[in-house]
């Protein structure tokens, strides 16, 4: 089953409905009544039953078809530990699903993190995004706020140093994130189109730091009540966080990135300035620099 | 049906709020529901086509014609007796998505042999999504108008109740509503097999 505005369905129940739905329309009957009768024989003429697929089977169904598109040529590996995946199992709000990943390489380990994939795989366009980091990158957590549009496994998939690939997953039971309608919020996200916050945890004795982008990234579909069509998808598409110069994350983003995209990471605050810089579908540029909160 | 914990998540924002309102709203008129004698009436026909999200309790009739039942959908599908058009809608690509973006339609379970129309249930409908209707009601009557069909999408959806109504207007005369939809018919036992949408034959394949 697909998941559009799944979260709106209500429950009445089948045999209240059936009682109420009284009659064919007005030609139907007497085109019907020999197909009635037929009817009371024995069904052999039904179509077979078609073998029950598990939601669970169905999903690794959906990856093995994904993962060549995503990952082509590359095996994928066990999380072996490096990568974690914190997602709800089931999610308040399926147009803000709240994921966490957390690298760690074990001590003496020489490799180094490059790069975590973050993929949805029910969703119609299943990379979330592909976050990227400098290059001493050994430990690091991040927290995002996804949309998942069915039932879904959600994959973190890191990149070390040496080119191979790890993998964990998480099942979130939400549906119609990708479709929800855009809301009073999502005008207040344009008028303040670009506008950025940064954040230092330092404060409350957390090595974080939390960086908003004001931007409604309509995801393409989601209906647009006034103009009865998809409104166009408009996200942002990249993203990047330095600091003096040297990057300490960067994201490649596309319609699974819930609404004024925000990141919670890994930072410890200095001196030195934090830089973000956001780039949209439409091109537009967003830059704001930002005390690094510490001294 | 979500829940809504006491404790806020890690990123608090308004919309979860605004979620969680909603769905204990929702409670709140579901547990009614249940203390009350009877369901909630229905609401009565809008005038013309429902423009507002689709995802709502529906009307009993079209047109002041009643909706068809499980059963009676069964037993015309049982005796092959009926076109059955799904109208679920699925959102064409973005065409803002890069070209290398991952792209997979999300796959949909319908009634084995019925035809998927997608998006001709919405409240307007474009000139190129008006066509394909027209096109695959005529297509799939071969053109004849009183042929028996029957629309439907899931529980509390108005495409298939707009779809009815388009249909009726365009001079077919025997459409049948099943408003229960792929959701009455799931909850009955009955089979469903993965389709997608029906296409027009392209004219070097006839």
């Amino acid at each position: 089953m697909t998941g559009h505005c799944a979260r709106t369905a209500s429950r009445g129940t089948g045999a209240t409905r059936t009682r109420m739905l009284l009659a064919l329309p007005l030609g139907l009957p007497l085109l019907l009544a020999p197909a009635l009768s037929r009817a009371a024989e024995p069904a052999d003429a039904s179509p077979a039953e078609t073998a029950a697929q598990s939601p669970l089977e169905r999903t690794e169904t959906t990856w093995r078809s994904i993962a060549p598109d995503i990952f082509p040529g590359q095996p994928i590996g066990a999380a072996d530990g490096l990568v974690t995946l914190t997602a709800p199992a089931r999610a308040e709000d399926a147009a803000l699903v709240p994921l966490t990943v957390a690298l760690t390489l074990p001590p003496g380990d020489p490799r180094r993190f490059k790069a975590v994939t973050v993929v949805v795989d029910e969703n119609p366009s299943p990379v979330a995004a592909r976050f990227a980091f400098g290059p001493d990158q050994k430990d690091f957590a991040l927290t995002l706020r996804a949309r998942v549009n069915s039932y879904s496994y959600v994959r973190a998939v890191a990149e070390t140093s040496d080119g191979a690939l790890h993998m964990t997953k998480a099942y979130v039971k939400a549906a119609g994130g990708c479709s929800a309608p855009a809301t009073k919020d999502t005008a207040d996200s344009i008028s303040h189109l670009g506008e950025m916050r940064f954040r230092s945890f330092a404060a409350s004795g957390r090595d974080e730091a939390q960086v908003q982008i004001r931007h409604p990234n309509f995801s393409g579909l989601q209906m647009d009540e006034a103009t009865r069509g998809y409104t166009p998808a408009w996200f942002v598409r990249e993203v990047q966080i330095t600091q003096g110069g040297r990057l300490l994350m960067s994201m490649e983003g596309g319609i699974s990135i819930s609404e004024d995209p925000t990141f919670r990471f890994s930072y410890r605050p200095s001196a030195e300035p934090v830089a973000v810089r956001a780039e949209d579908t439409e091109g537009k540029v967003f830059t704001h620099t930002f005390p690094g909160g510490g001294s | 049906m979500t829940q809504c914990p006491t404790t806020q998540g890690p990123m608090p924002a308004p919309a979860t709020v605004r979620t969680c309102l909603r769905t204990l709203a929702a409670v709140a008129v579901l547990a009614a529901g249940l203390s009350a004698p009877a369901r909630a009436e229905p609401p009565a026909e809008p005038p013309g086509y429902r423009l507002e999200p689709y995802r709502a309790p529906t009307p009993l009739t079209v047109d002041g014609v009643a909706g068809v039942s499980t059963g009676e959908v069964e037993r015309l599908w049982r005796a092959g007796a009926v076109i059955l058009l799904d109208v679920l809608p699925r959102p064409p690509r973005p065409a803002a998505l890069p070209a290398d973006t991952v792209w997979r339609d999300p796959p949909h379970d319908s009634i084995p042999g019925a035809h998927w129309l997608p998006n001709v249930g919405f409240g307007a409908l474009d000139a190129a999504t008006t066509r394909y209707f027209l096109e695959g009601l005529a297509a799939l009557t071969a053109g004849n108008r009183a042929a028996p069909v029957v629309i439907y999408c899931l529980r509390d959806c108005w495409m298939s109740w707009n779809a009815v109504k388009r249909a009726r207007a365009a001079g077919y005369t025997a459409v049948g509503w099943y408003p229960a939809g792929v959701d009455g018919w799931k909850e009955a036992g009955l089979p469903l097999v993965a389709v997608e949408p029906w296409h027009p034959a392209s004219p070097e394949a006839n």
